[in-house]
């Protein structure tokens, strides 16, 4: 491909993805733009005479499609509008109030529990009538302040992203595309000098269409800020040329899938409730529902990395626990609006990247600002993005360039002085523990809460492809070794994947489609009709080895696969991947139960920058 | 790499001094389009003090209607095609939701935004809507109807009545007019030759001597184009402007009095047929067709 | 002067379509309701000799406009008769069907005769001496009952909402009404009607059963590999043998244009949907096709729904269809055109 033409285009900051981070960027430093005469405060380096140039590129069609989030303490973005009441800006938004978590029983008894939850469940249960009644659950009794968002925001990070990117755009002073993957960073050595966009006008291997290629253009920027997300490929591409910082690592994963539902009249909930819930439908597995004024939730699951079954459709998981009794109540006779799935970077601070080098900065989840103690990422990413912007206008101030070492001074030293990096610090370890079984995890993500981050469980960290079991020992004492053999064998020559059926042979209840809260997952995919991909972009999804897949017998991408988008191929064949279902949640990337041969901590997914996903910024 | 190194700046400037050298002759391409709810969501009708609405409006993602945006995909095609040629976009809808909407469509083709600030909704009043649209195009500074082609969809996604792109021909005094339109042919005389969609698959063929002329566009037959920023950032300069200086309008319901609007309940109970052999099933499909 | 104006055109043989047949029972059946008197207007080559093969439907009187200048279907020449017709008939309502020819010239007419207008009805009723109109928007996802006080009021009304009309012939009297066309009008030229060749010919409005083709006759199948041209002839077959309409889902049709082998004798033409058609037909058969909900609003006024579909939780399995057959569709269609022999 070195040999195409490309056309370049200047510009003195280029932004990737206009998440939180890059919303946080670009309302802090616009606001320095202008001189209280209205005339530009600073010049364009690359069109003189001409006020600085900033762009921004998103992937997702449409701003506030690749996003989510629903609950923040939201701190930082409120400091952000000083003068502004949130809730009456952003449609649908409401203060936090009634906050409860739930223990929730295995109530069918099908569940895969290790020993230490099986003694928490018991005491639950022994306990349940102090804790109020509840069907098949216990609601703590106290929530421990690390988890609680009171005096935050229930408000779709969508929507808030939308009105912010509105804002932005109609100060004139910036420019955000949708509809505008970035491909890679630009490499001089090991200076960023800008990035480039996807080609268009190619088959799905790549290969230029004669009548309709474009190749994707290069961008030059003396400022490049990646704000691209947990799985986003700049990022990615960034960390395959640098590496990790000594110490650090990205083993740790969530895919967290949501749904906007639209709740009965018999909803008793309060708008602003916030519930979380654990323990079911499988005990790594989380839960959370937050409820919108106008009888509207928005609910979901996150299936972390460290559930180490190789079977763990998301989407079916969903949708057991929206049949837990403790949820059905709330919910039954309602109606899912609209559906999405994203992953979430788990290692928080842990997975830090370099956040600097000549021409580049990376801000938000991708740059480790999630706090996985709090479980909250939008305030983090924003107040990242806020305090480059205070960096970069400190350097345009004194006219100087975007090098390392300039970037370190500003940016990094009011990164690593900021409340934002104590609080990170703190949550560091609070993971640690699920490297060893949930119940550990469940015990030293308390005990890092609770001490402030003085006292953690500790283990030997592995990525996830060298964690995840074989079927045998997922399903051992629950499917005879024949029966998980026959039940393969035939998947394979339906060529579905095995997560229904291994479920419901251990015991699982099939799911009734009921077309209204319960349908089929090629349906959510268009409910309130979302996913969808324009022509003429290369597969974003492709397999580093195919001879790996040939022999891989847990296939997790297919299993993991939130939209079905990964389905199995041909008998002895590898995956086939459709475009035009994926979402881009990144979790095929975590999921892999194979690492490179030459580099075990990268898996066999390769995962691009493309086009589609979602249509919704309800999410 | 590519030695052309265009800033946005200049390319624009290059841009409009190709056009202002050459009015003189070329089309001018008028293409009535806005935005209408993402065909993919699901809608529910609400009562709102003006009218029927649709629930959670301002949510909704929103795409550039698809029959119009095909017309803008024919119109940028056929500029290309006559040397001096010009689009415009004019577009009544709400001014954030337009500025959202414009940041995909701008990137598409180049042309020149005339907004008007007021409701894309379906339940609005066609004449109404058409009286603002044809007002907007009559003030398009240098409006030359000897070379006016308005463009348009067959119907819109949201209304879909299939009137508004007459209704503005009438106001501007254009005679030709063409609905349904897949293909034009433009001739070196200025005379164009169309193909209509009739009845039962079929093409109704003209030809016409010339703008000006109204065609309301099907699919036509072009692809969407791929997103290109550079024509994006060309097509920045006039958005902006043109959205901080978009009129209001108030357009409505006109005289139409809503008694009723409804989502029919139209959920049948499905009688599945499963492990059945094709035989079986062929001879019960067979005795329904004829039955 | 009557209450109701029924505007009609003839079809290129001088004779009117099915449409305009149910049309004018419409305007019989409103006519009652109202307790008024109705008009009919034709328009087009043979106006005159038409308006007698209608003439017992009841109407007070008859008008034509038979200008050479509307014998093809013009918007110039069209817009100017049918304007012309409205102000002599002094119509408050005016009837027309929403064929092709008069959905694109109708809006013009009100325009010009000061009238208001709206398209697609599928019902008409009177209710305490109110006139009101159903019609969809959003394409076929909300349905609205409307009225208007002002008048006169056009209202295009949608093919098989009533059965077509029945009566005796007679003689019309039909007045012609003389409208001047001056040559600004005539800057269009009408070159005839392109069909696709008569096996090509796969939308058939009249046919009883819609056939439609979804995106999964051109995946691979079961032993993995890709059977487009048996696809081809089994869908052809069968449309040949049963008589029926062609339609297809957008997957379909797009990988048409994305240029991948395909159906060829299929285009866009036959999407049905929301940003395709909504053909009327008594029943619809789907196959290989998931029934999405774009796709389904097509589907609004398919009566009778059955899909073959071999996954059982498709969309047409979600209250969207009467029956499903969960089976291959190659199978299944193989069989069924062996049957129709
Ligand atoms: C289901 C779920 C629920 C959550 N709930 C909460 C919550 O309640 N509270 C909370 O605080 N946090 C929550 N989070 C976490 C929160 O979403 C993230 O921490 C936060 O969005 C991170 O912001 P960001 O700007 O760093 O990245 P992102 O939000 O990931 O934004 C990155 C953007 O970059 C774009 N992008 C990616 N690659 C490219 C590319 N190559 N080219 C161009 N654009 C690209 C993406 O489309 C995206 O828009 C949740 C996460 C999930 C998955
Ligand atoms: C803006 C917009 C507008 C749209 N408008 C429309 C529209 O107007 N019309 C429309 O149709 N769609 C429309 N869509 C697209 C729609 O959402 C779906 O993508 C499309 O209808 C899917 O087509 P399909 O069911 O044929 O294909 P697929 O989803 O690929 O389904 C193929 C089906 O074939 C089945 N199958 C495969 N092999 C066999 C076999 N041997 N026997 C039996 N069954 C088999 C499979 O089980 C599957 O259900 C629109 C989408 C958008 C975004
Ligand atoms: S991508 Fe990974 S999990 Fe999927 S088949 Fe290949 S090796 Fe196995
Ligand atoms: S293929 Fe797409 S939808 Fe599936 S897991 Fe990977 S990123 Fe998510």
């Amino acid at each position: 491909m070195s040999t195409v033409e490309r056309m370049k285009m200047e510009a003195d900051i280029v932004c990737v993805g206009f998440g939180p981070a890059t919303a946080g960027f670009l309302t802090t430093l616009t606001r320095a733009l202008l001189k209280e005469d209205g005339s530009p405060a600073f010049e364009s380096k690359v069109m003189p005479g001409m006020p600085l140039q900033i762009m921004c590129y998103e992937r997702a069609d449409d701003i506030g499609f690749g996003v989510s989030g629903v609950v923040t303490k939201g701190a930082f973005i409120k400091a952000s509008f000083p003068d502004k009441d949130l809730t009456k800006e952003i449609p649908n938004a409401v203060a936090a109030s009634d906050e409860k978590v739930a223990y929730l029983f295995d109530y069918l008894g099908v569940s895969q529990r290790d020993t230490g939850t099986k003694f928490v469940d018991a005491v639950f249960k022994g306990g349940r009538f102090f804790m109020g009644k509840c069907p098949e659950a216990a609601e703590l009794p106290w929530i421990p302040p690390f988890l609680r968002k009171e005096g935050g925001i229930v408000m779709s990070i969508g929507s808030f992203i939308s009105w912010v990117g509105a804002e932005l755009m109609s100060s004139g002073l910036v420019q955000i595309w949708p509809g505008t993957p970035v491909s890679e960073p630009v490499f001089e050595g090991d200076k960023v000098v800008g990035v480039r966009l996807v080609d268009q006008g190619v088959d799905l291997q790549g290969n230029p269409d004669p009548a309709t290629f474009m190749p994707g253009m290069d961008v030059h920027a003396p400022l490049v800020v990646v704000g691209d997300g947990p799985v986003g490929s700049v990022g990615r591409k960034l960390d395959d040329h640098f590496g990790l910082p000594e110490g650090n690592h990205q083993h740790d994963w969530a895919v967290g899938m949501k749904a906007v539902i639209e709740l009965p009249e018999s909803c008793t909930l309060k708008p602003g409730t916030v519930i979380h819930t654990l323990g079911y439908p499988e005990q790594e597995i989380f839960g959370f529902m937050y409820v919108y004024p106008d009888r509207t939730a928005s609910l979901g699951i996150f299936v972390p990395s460290w559930f180490d079954s190789p079977v763990r459709t998301t989407y079916t998981y969903l949708q057991h626990w929206m049949q837990h009794p403790y949820i059905w109540r709330h919910i039954e006779g309602g109606r899912l609006r609209s559906w999405g799935a994203k992953s979430l970077q788990e290692s928080g601070v842990r997975g830090e990247p370099y956040l600097t080098g000549d021409g580049y900065v990376r801000i938000g989840e991708g740059s480790g600002t999630t706090n996985v103690l709090t479980n909250s990422g939008v305030d983090e990413a924003w107040h990242s993005g806020v305090l480059l912007a205070e960096g970069v206008i400190d350097l345009l101030q004194r006219g100087e360039t975007f090098t390392k070492a300039n970037l370190d001074a500003t940016y990094v030293r009011r990164r690593r002085e900021d409340k934002l990096n104590a609080d990170l610090q703190k949550a560091k370890r609070a993971r640690d523990g699920f490297q060893d079984g949930f119940f550990k995890g469940m015990m030293g993500t308390g005990m890092t809460g609770m001490t402030n981050g003085a006292m953690n469980v500790s283990s030997q960290s592995r990525p996830p492809s060298q964690r995840i079991k074989t079927l045998l020992e997922t399903f051992a004492g629950r499917i005879s070794e024949e029966d998980l053999a026959a039940a393969v064998a035939q998947c394979a020559k339906d060529k579905q994947p095995l997560h229904d059926t291994l479920m419901v042979l251990a015991g699982w209840p099939e799911i009734k489609m009921d077309g209204e809260l319960l349908m089929s997952h090629q349906d959510v995919l268009f409910k309130g009709g979302k996913v969808q991909a324009a022509g003429g972009f290369a597969n974003h999804v492709t397999f580093a080895h195919p001879e790996i897949c040939r022999t891989c017998k847990e296939r997790t991408c297919i299993e993991i696969c939130s939209a079905q988008a990964i389905m199995p191929g041909e008998e002895g064949e590898p995956p086939e991947f459709d475009r035009e279902k994926c979402i881009h949640c990144g979790a095929c990337v975590w999921s892999c139960s194979k690492a490179l041969p030459k580099d075990p901590e990268k898996s066999n997914v390769l995962f691009g920058a493309g086009s589609g996903g979602l249509h919704s910024n309800e999410n | 790499m590519c030695s052309l190194a265009l800033v946005p700046a200049d390319y624009t400037q290059m841009k409009i001094n190709q056009m202002e050298n050459k009015t003189m002759e070329g089309l001018q391409i008028v293409v009535c389009g806005t935005l209408v709810p993402d065909p993919l969501q699901t809608l529910e009708p609400v009562t709102t003090p003006t009218g029927p609405g649709l629930k959670n409006e301002t949510m909704l993602p929103s795409v550039l209607d698809p029959w119009a945006a095909h017309s803008l995909y024919e119109a940028a095609n056929l500029a290309k095609k006559v040397p001096g040629s010009k689009v415009y976009l004019v577009s009544l809808g709400p001014k954030a939701k337009l500025q959202q909407l414009m940041m995909t469509v701008a990137q598409k083709v180049p042309f020149e935004l005339v907004a008007i600030d007021g409701t894309a909704g379906g339940f609005t009043d066609a004449m109404e809507v058409a009286k603002t649209l044809a007002t907007a195009i009559e003030a398009i500074p240098g409006l030359d109807k000897t070379r006016l082609l308005v463009f348009g969809g067959c119907a819109s996604a949201s209304r879909d009545a299939g009137v508004t792109m007459q209704l503005i021909g009438e106001q501007l005094g254009i005679t030709d007019q063409f609905v349904g339109v897949d293909e034009i042919s433009m001739s070196d005389d200025g005379s164009f030759s169309v193909l209509e969609r009739i009845e039962g698959g079929q093409y109704l063929a003209s030809t016409c001597a010339g703008a000006p002329a109204v065609l309301a566009w099907a699919t036509g037959s072009l692809p969407e184009p791929p997103n290109n920023p550079q024509v994006g950032m060309a097509n920045m300069r006039f958005v902006m402007p043109a959205l901080q200086k978009a009129q209001p309008a108030a357009v409505g319901v006109g005289g139409i009095n809503f008694e009723k609007s409804e989502v029919p309940a139209q959920k049948r109970a499905t009688r599945i047929v499963k492990d059945v052999s094709a035989d079986v099933i062929a001879a019960e499909i067979v005795e329904w067709i004829k039955g | 002067m009557a209450d109701i104006l029924l505007v009609l055109h003839t079809g290129s043989d001088g004779s009117f379509s099915k449409g305009a047949l149910e049309s004018i029972a419409t305007t019989v059946d409103l006519s009652s309701k109202l307790g008024g008197s109705f008009a009919v207007g034709v328009i087009g080559a043979g106006a005159g000799a038409a308006a007698d093969t209608i003439a017992g439907c009841g109407a007070e009187k008859f008008y034509v406009v038979e200008d050479e200048a509307v014998a093809a279907p013009r918007y110039s020449s069209d817009v100017k008769a049918a304007t012309a017709l409205i102000q002599k008939a002094g119509a408050q309502i005016v009837l027309a069907p929403g064929s092709s020819r008069f959905a694109r010239c109708m809006p013009g007419a009100a325009y010009r005769a000061g009238a208001q207008i709206d398209t697609h009805i599928v019902a008409l009723a009177v209710e305490a001496g109110v006139l009101k109109a159903q019609r969809w928007y959003y394409r076929q996802r909300i349905l609205t009952t409307l009225s208007r006080a002002a008048r006169p009021w056009v209202l295009l009304i949608e093919g098989g909402i009533q059965p077509a009309w029945q009566g005796a012939a007679g003689v019309a009297d039909a007045e012609s009404v003389a409208v001047e066309f001056t040559d600004a009008e005539l800057r269009t030229t009408i070159k005839g009607i392109e069909s696709p060749a008569t096996d090509a010919q796969t939308i058939r409005p009249d046919a009883a059963l819609l056939f439609v083709a979804g995106a999964g006759w051109t995946k691979k199948q079961a032993d993995g590999a890709y059977h487009i041209r048996d696809a081809s002839n089994l869908i052809q077959g069968f449309l040949k043998k049963a008589g029926a309409s062609l339609g297809s889902s957008k997957s379909l049709v797009d990988l048409q244009s994305d240029g991948q082998e395909t159906l060829s004798f299929m285009s866009h033409m036959n999407q049905v949907g929301q940003t395709g058609t909504t053909p009327r037909h008594a029943k619809g058969l789907s196959t290989c096709c998931h029934g999405e909900e774009p796709h389904a609003v097509g589907w609004r006024f398919i009566n009778e729904r059955r899909a073959i579909n071999m996954d059982a939780n498709c969309g047409w399995a979600q209250g969207k269809a009467d029956v499903v057959y969960i089976a291959n569709a190659f199978e299944v269609i193989a069989k069924v055109n062996e049957l129709l022999g």
